[in-house]
């Protein structure tokens, strides 16, 4: 099991549109996030070479991160080693989750940098090419009441107490494959002898924490 | 609309609704429920409850059922007054943040209408808006407390009202959702946030709710058991399939398809039509003997005619004053 920024690689067609007047590119990706969801490893950087230089592309070079772009000292030394390719691009196409586009754009700002991805969610990946949400960040979080279940995120409908009337044979009435997370919190706290967590009314959720731009400024101690 | 003006006004000065003290008489209670138009004619709304209110105690009026928009519901409550009934005006939590739970509650009121019916709302994959970003800041429960919160005198923040709301509250419950247990404190749950009478999902086997009335029991509420008539069996096989929380056995189709068998055309929709009914029929007079059950809320789902019917057809005509 591995957890992770759940990324989804953006349509070819998107991609070559936002690359269109573009000529000189250089690929981002790392071994973190990126590779785990099969969107920014070291294969896909070679098959997104591939694929730009069958549209009359030139893929100058790949910077790839091991450990992680998240990793920001790391990213600055793959960027100053590769200096002269970087001066070269016109473009960069991002192969990792947002926060590493806006990471370059902010680190080489002369120069435009585009998402090749579409990040999803936070979540876990049983299996390879299987991924399912587990966070929303709403920032405030409530799993020592839930067992360790998530109700915001895997709640189709993000309620907060209890199920509502779609849930049948543990599951939700959004799909058939969708498990519903109130028959699994349910099940977890009846093992647990703490069913009373959620039989009493829960109160109104401050959303104003989940919404952005947050910021957090931590006291050095 | 002078005419009008006169309703609300006496309706303005009523606490109690005829819904309420039907059921504090001890009456079986019947509603029914108006199909909003998919569009802006109102004068539907009208026709459409006048069709049936002389067979209900009560109109609801549901809340973009599915996630596919209909005339405000808040709106519609409004012209079923007009109409000379009384509504029960659905609200979902699916569609409304806080603040336009409290903005519409204020207006309702003002338009007289006094019974409100709290739902999470279905999930808009299954309608025809899929793309929405759906709201959920409060849950059906929550929105329920907010209801009652206002008819405190203060809004949320605790700044006092111009004007003070009074309601009377109801919610739902299906019986056939899991787990059971859960969903009988949720019907504690909600009676705590201020509901006071409940309306189920359409019952078909009624086993699974004379199972959840006796764990209900002693909750002091008021039950309203949903029908649904069924008018074939391609609506029973979609209905399982794209209504979340809908059961309807096998046994009930098959019936429906041994009515129609060897007919054709108005004969054959006829004989179907009357074996939905039948059923539906059934289905009262088997809930009618369930402990804890106060009446039936009937849903025509666009097929507002068969109310009459059905009332009539299980001796529930005429209607109490």
């Amino acid at each position: 099991m591995s957890y992770m920024i759940v990324m989804d690689l953006k349509s070819s067609e998107d991609i070559l549109e936002m690359l269109d007047s573009f000529e000189k590119i250089v690929l981002f990706g790392d071994s973190g996030c990126a590779q785990m969801c099969d969107v920014g490893g070291i294969l896909q950087l070679e098959d997104m070479e591939d694929f730009l230089t069958g549209y009359g592309k030139k893929v100058l070079g790949y910077i790839f991160v091991e450990g992680g772009m998240c990793d920001a000292n790391a990213l600055k030394q793959e960027i100053d080693a590769n200096m002269e390719m970087i001066e070269e691009a016109d473009a960069f196409l991002i192969q990792a989750c947002g926060v590493a586009t806006q990471a370059v754009v902010e680190l080489l700002p002369e120069k435009e940098a585009f998402p090749a991805v579409d990040s999803k969610f936070l979540g876990v990946m049983p299996e390879r090419y299987h991924h399912d949400e587990r966070c929303s960040m709403c920032g405030e979080c409530v799993l020592h009441l839930t067992g360790g279940i998530c109700p915001i995120s895997r709640c189709a409908k993000g309620l907060l107490n209890g199920p509502c009337g779609g849930s049948m044979d543990g599951m939700c009435e959004r799909d058939p494959d969708t498990e519903c997370v109130w028959q699994l919190i349910y099940d977890r706290l009846k093992k647990l002898d703490k069913l009373d967590n959620i039989k009493r009314i829960w109160e109104m959720k401050d959303w104003s924490l989940a919404r952005g731009p947050r910021s957090i400024v931590h006291e050095e101690t | 609309m002078i005419v009008l003006l006169v309703n609300l006004e006496e309706n303005r000065t009523l606490v109690e609704t005829r819904l309420k003290s039907l059921f504090e008489r001890g009456e079986f209670v019947v509603t029914g429920e108006v199909g909003p138009p998919h569009g802006a004619n109102h004068q539907l709304v009208i026709e459409r409850t006048r069709l049936v209110k002389d067979y209900c105690d009560a109109i609801n009026i549901t809340d973009n059922v599915r996630g596919i928009p209909t005339m405000s519901s808040m709106t519609c409550s409004y012209y079923v007054l007009e109409a000379g009934a009384e509504p029960v005006m659905q609200m979902s939590a699916r569609d409304r943040n806080r603040i336009l739970f409290e903005s519409e509650l204020y207006g309702a009121y003002a338009m007289g209408i006094r019974n409100i019916l709290f739902m999470t709302g279905d999930h808009t994959l299954l309608g025809s808006h899929p793309q929405t970003k759906m709201v959920y800041d409060l849950d059906s429960i929550q929105a329920l407390g907010l209801a009652r919160h206002l008819m405190g005198g203060t809004d949320l923040a605790g700044d006092k009202l111009e004007g003070t709301p009074n309601y009377y509250l109801g919610a739902t419950f299906n019986p056939y959702a899991d787990p059971m247990e859960m969903h009988v404190w949720r019907v504690e749950k909600k009676r705590d946030a201020g509901a006071q009478f409940f309306q189920t999902q359409a019952i078909y086997d009624t086993s699974r709710l004379e199972e959840f009335m006796k764990g209900i029991r002693g909750y002091k509420v008021k039950v309203l058991t949903g029908i649904i008539p069924l008018k074939g069996p391609k609506m029973a096989a979609f209905m399982n399939r794209q209504i979340p929380g809908i059961k309807i056995p096998e046994e009930f189709i098959e019936r429906l398809e041994k009515a129609g068998s060897g007919l054709k055309g108005a004969e054959k929709r006829s004989a179907v039509r009357g074996e939905g009914l039948q059923i539906a029929k059934e289905t009262i007079e088997a809930v009618k003997k369930i402990p804890g059950v106060n009446g039936v809320h009937i849903m025509g789902v666009g097929w507002e005619e068969s109310i009459p019917e059905i009332v009539k057809g299980t001796g529930l005509h005429p209607r109490p004053k």
